[in-house]
Formats: C-alpha cells, structure tokens, sequence
C-alpha cells in the first residue's frame, strides 16, 4: 500500500538524505560537502533532493560563512524527524503484515 | 562508486504516480537500508568510542605492564619503561585528537559543542594531571609516595570523566565503567611498590577494554529494528 508511505520521503535518494540527518542529534548540522561525500551524490542531484524536502517543510538549510568561505548546513526540522518516525513505522506496519 | 545511485537518480521524478513502487525494494530491504544509511552517517560524523577504548586499553595495559616488569626486580622502574609509558599515552592522545577531529568535521550543534568541552575537559584534567605530579617531585616526595599519587589521580580522573560521559550521552554502562576505574584507583593505591603498576594495566587497562565491547553492544543494539521507530524524547529505562 504505497499510498500510506509519504511520497516525499519514499524516492530512495531523498529516503537516504532523510536517514542520514535523522541519525544526527537534534540540532545538530552538517556541512553539505560532508553529506554529499556521505551519500555519493552529486552536488546537483543532491541540491534538487534537498530542495523538494525543504519545500516539504522536513530539511532546514542555513547559509553562513566560514571566514570568507560561503557554507551551507543542513538539519531534519522537527517535521521532518516526525515524518521520518511515521514513514518507517508504516513500514513496520507494512512489514508485519506481510509476515502475518 | 556507483552502487545505488542509479536508483537515486531515478528518484527526483518520483513522488509522483502510487504504481512505481521504490525500485522494487521490499519494505524488510527498505529499513535495512534505512539502517545501513544511518550506521554509514554515524560512521562518518561520530568518533568511534571501540577504536579510543581500545587504543586507551593498549596503551595503559602495554605502558604498565613495562613499568610492572622493571620495577619487579629492582623496587622501581626503569628509566626506559618510563619512556615506553609516556609514547604509549602521548600515541593514544595523538589518535584520540585526529580520530575525533577529523570524524567531527562538518559538522556543528550541540553534539560537536559538547564533545568538544568534554575533550578539552580531559586535556585540562591531565594537563592539571602532569603539573601537580611534577610539584610533588620538586617538593621531594619519595618515588613510591609519586607512584601512588600518579596511579591514583590517573584512575580517579579517568573514572570521574566516565560517570561524567555516561551522563552527558545517556550511557549508564560507562558510567559503570567509571565507577570501577574509581575502585582501580583505591586497589592501584594499596597494592604496593611493584604490583601498583600491574593494578593499573590489568584492571585499568582492562576497565578501557571492557569500554570498548560495551561500545560495540551499544552499536549491535542500535542495529536492531525495535530502535528505530523510537519515540521522540523517549525515555528506554522504564
């Protein structure tokens, strides 16, 4: 029943973008190179994903400095931690009713 | 390189029509993947507590030892065992600072602020560490008297910054740890002139060992499925 699974999340690339910043601790970031080295993307397709989840309200993007070096962190917003909890709960559910 | 990327690629149309069903992941594949991704993430932003145990746990159990086997015969240690003591230490601190710095990179919050303090709290400790121990020389402190003053505060800062950590990451297990490095400092302080030393590589040593498998159940129990549908704010300790 993929119509119970959140679209947004559910495309494998943004599922591995999702779970990756869920395993950080809450609030805490990471710098975007380090994500996109993390997940073997490139900076393009990865740049596209984030957006989507950032348009979805699940992914904080913060623009800063680092000395004269523009850097961008990234963060799973309390949305996006509780979506994330309801996305693989369905798959539990899911999951146990195969077996059942 | 490219192992599953072809599937992400696929991704930015989706969202999109109920038929594609995630490139034919079941939802057992799925939540594999959700904690291979997520281990892989830990890997890469968090230092790995089994590599600084362990280090630690050589270091104490190889650098003692060295100290323990000289001073049997002649009362106190060689020079030269000294010397294997203090590579073994500054080896592990040289590993502990570029494992966590290099793990911790790009990355910015609470964690990295808190794992910063607490490495620098242990700097502070043993920098103290080293000061106090070299004025108890200078003042003309007997050689034993020195030994159970080093082995002693070693231990008892070792213990305090454990309970301190398993409260800080919500680990009872090291603060348990902890707790026996304290006991490592009384029994380290009554053994006597040689056996102090074996005291503080065997048990001491031993205590970082026992760190490190603890760390890697921590790991295993995180791998299991039942974690990662934890609550948010969920207290596990009922």
């Amino acid at each position: 029943m993929p119509d119970e699974l959140d679209p947004v999340i559910h495309a494998p690339a943004r599922l591995r973008v999702v779970a990756s910043l869920a395993a950080l601790g809450h609030g805490d970031e990471v710098a975007f190179p380090k994500l996109r080295k993390l997940l073997d993307m490139t900076a393009g397709n990865l740049s596209t994903h984030l957006r989507k989840l950032e348009d979805a309200g699940y992914v904080r993007v913060t623009k800063t400095h680092e000395g004269r070096m523009p850097a961008t962190y990234l963060a799973l917003t309390e949305t996006g931690r509780t979506a994330f909890a309801d996305y693989q709960a369905a798959l539990m559910d899911l999951l146990k009713g195969a077996q059942g | 390189m490219t192992d599953d990327n072809p599937a992400g690629e696929r991704a930015p149309a989706g969202g999109g029509p109920e038929a594609v069903p995630d490139g034919g992941l079941s939802p057992a594949e799925t939540l594999r993947m959700i904690q291979r991704q997520q281990e892989a993430a830990r890997d890469a932003t968090e230092p790995d507590g089994r590599l600084l145990f362990g280090v630690w746990g050589l270091a104490w159990l190889i650098g003692y030892l060295a100290m323990w086997t000289t001073a049997r015969d002649t009362g106190s240690p060689e020079g030269w065992a000294g010397w294997v003591l203090a590579g073994c230490i500054v080896g592990a601190m040289a590993f502990t600072i570029v494992h966590s710095v290099s793990r911790t990179a790009g990355t910015r919050g609470a964690s990295a602020r808190i794992g910063a303090m607490y490495g620098w709290t242990w700097f502070l400790g043993f920098t103290t560490f080293g000061v106090l121990i070299g004025a108890m020389g200078d003042a003309g402190a007997p050689s034993e008297v020195i030994a159970i003053a080093a082995n002693g505060v070693a231990c008892l800062i070792v213990g305090i910054m454990y309970i301190a950590g398993g409260l800080l990451f919500e680990e009872n297990r090291m603060s348990a740890v902890g707790a026996w490095m304290l006991v490592t400092a009384c029994l380290a302080a009554f053994a006597g002139m040689p056996n102090t030393y074996l005291v503080m590589a065997v048990a001491g040593g031993g205590g970082f060992l026992v760190m490190a498998v603890v760390e890697q159940g921590i790991r295993a129990r995180r791998r299991s499925p039942r974690v990662t549908g934890r609550t948010p704010g969920g207290g596990r300790d009922a």
